[in-house]
């Protein structure tokens, strides 16, 4: 989407010149391919603790606090760091709806955040994980046998899909049409397909809000149509934001982490070989590649003139939160850039959910959905290996995610 | 040892629940239901390692003699 326009890139005056990136950092993460993560961790030696970039892919200018202390700083100060008209979908369609709760700050945002934390809690996650393991299983029995998969297609997209689907009470068939829009919107470089994305997304939940309204059923919206905030039913607007969000937040995230965590392994047979060795030491492996690769970059508008570690931000100015620079600060993590699925007590909490009140709260969903998959893959497919054929395309954005990654095994 | 929780600032990331399901209890939402507890001898170090696991440092660790009029 290349609508960066020249006065976007207008530096404000009160940001000193020294602390200017020269380069674009999404460019300069994405030209390192499968080294991606590692050369954003160089950043934390080339750059300020506090940098600031005139433009990001095709948002504006942002500070970009890379210091694992500022940003927590920062996530905690929710009334100076506002989330509020942080993400532009409504805005592309001349609407004014939000996404629930990630636009809010709080006190809003806790009685909105209420109602969903309940729908995703460990407990519940743990209701769902025979079927979790089902999808995954089923989906790993159609390529086993090939030695071969295109692992995108056909089997990150589509996981975390399904289980999707099955938290919305919608039926399976929907998942192709799901796995298009998402990919339009986290890969298409056309802002007018983007915005014809999220016009249908738009259309498809709205639908699908009103189907509810006439016929209440026992899934996520019926749940929600029947939940009040301040005594008060939930609007079509609201349940319109609370819908796209989990589509946004709970699908590309978990199939970026994915092919990630799978390209490391493709990438080290040895720590294959310790997982496979040790499959109890998955989930801490788990933490481990979340944290080393992480994917998500959110971002935050400042509300009233704030210093931080001496650098003045002004009212309006955007933060960025890059979960990447922040989980490979050399003061919190001894060889930042090392898996190393050993770290044990030593390893400082990591930040690839967020801190504070917006702690994404399909963690503990996406925690597992990234378990189960690898419990199975590992158990399901031999020793596999990058294809010599497959040229990784790394995607730097809001997301990071890596395409085109094809595995083999004999 | 005891075990002191700052409940507001529990996130419900859940490592400590994680860590030591039987010590650190959580409510129906995932987040931690309890201010705080006594640990056995043999509990010590699972605090101690939980309390370092919470992303929000809300977990801390006090030694008996300090913790009076903090009874929960
Ligand atoms: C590995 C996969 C995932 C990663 C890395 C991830 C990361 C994040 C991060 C960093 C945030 C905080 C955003 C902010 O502070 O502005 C967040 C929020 C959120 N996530 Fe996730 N997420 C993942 C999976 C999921 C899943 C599976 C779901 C839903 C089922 C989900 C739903 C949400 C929601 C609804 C929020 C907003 C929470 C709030 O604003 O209070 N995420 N996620």
């Amino acid at each position: 989407m290349n609508s960066a326009t020249e006065d976007t890139l207008t530096i404000p005056e009160h940001v000193p010149r020294e602390l200017v990136c020269e380069f674009d950092i999404w460019d300069e993460i994405s030209a390192a391919g499968v080294c991606a993560h590692q050369r954003a961790a160089r950043f934390h030696d080339e750059l300020p603790p506090i940098f600031y970039v005139p433009k990001l892919g095709y948002l504006p200018g942002a500070w970009v606090p890379q210091k694992t202390e500022d940003l927590r700083r920062i996530l905690r100060d929710t009334q100076t760091f506002s989330s509020q008209s942080t993400m532009p979908f409504a805005a592309m369609l001349g609407e004014h709806w939000k996404l629930i709760p990630l636009e809010l700050d709080p006190p809003e945002h806790t009685k909105y955040r209420a109602l969903i934390n309940g729908l995703l809690s460990p407990n519940k996650v743990t209701a769902i994980e025979a079927a979790i393991r089902q999808h995954a299983g089923d989906l790993i029995d159609t390529f086993a046998a090939n030695k071969r998969c295109n692992f995108n297609q056909e089997f990150a997209d589509k996981f975390p899909t399904l289980i999707f689907l099955r938290l919305m009470g919608w039926p399976e068939t929907e998942a192709p049409r799901f796995v298009k829009w998402t990919h339009t919107l986290v890969k298409s470089q056309d802002m007018e397909e983007v915005v014809g994305a999220v016009a249908q997304i738009r259309n498809y939940l709205m639908q699908k809000i009103q189907d509810s309204r006439a016929n209440p059923v026992d899934d996520f919206t019926g749940y929600l149509l029947n939940s009040e905030v301040d005594g008060q039913l939930l609007t079509d607007d609201e349940l319109l934001g609370y819908c796209f969000l989990v589509f946004i937040g709970g699908l590309d995230t978990v199939a970026s982490s994915l092919g990630f965590h799978f390209m490391h392994l493709a990438l080290h047979p040895e720590h294959q070989a310790d997982l496979r060795a040790n499959p109890d030491k998955i989930p801490i492996a788990v933490e481990e590649l979340l944290r080393a690769y992480s994917i998500v970059n959110m971002r935050r508008i400042v509300t009233c003139d704030v210093e931080i570690r001496g650098v003045q931000m002004k009212a309006g100015d955007i933060v960025l939160i890059s979960t990447e620079l922040g989980n490979t600060d050399p003061e919190v993590f001894d060889d930042p850039c090392e898996v190393n699925f050993d770290r044990g007590d030593g390893n400082a909490p990591h930040m690839a959910f967020s801190f504070g009140a917006h702690r994404c709260v399909g963690s503990h969903l996406a925690r597992r959905e990234l378990r189960i998959a690898l419990e199975l893959w590992l158990q399901k497919v031999p020793v596999f290996r990058l294809a010599e054929d497959c040229n990784p395309v790394m995607r730097a954005a809001g997301v990071f995610g890596m395409d085109e990654l094809i595995f083999e095994w004999d | 040892m005891k075990v002191v929780i700052d409940r507001n600032a529990c996130a419900g990331h859940a490592r400590c629940h994680e860590l030591a399901p039987e010590l650190f209890v959580l409510d129906d939402d995932g987040y931690i239901a309890t201010d705080g507890f006594s640990v056995t001898t043999e509990a010590e170090k699972l605090a101690l390692r939980s309390a370092r696991a919470c992303p929000e440092r809300a977990i801390a660790i006090a030694s008996d003699d300090k913790t009076h009029g903090q009874e929960q």
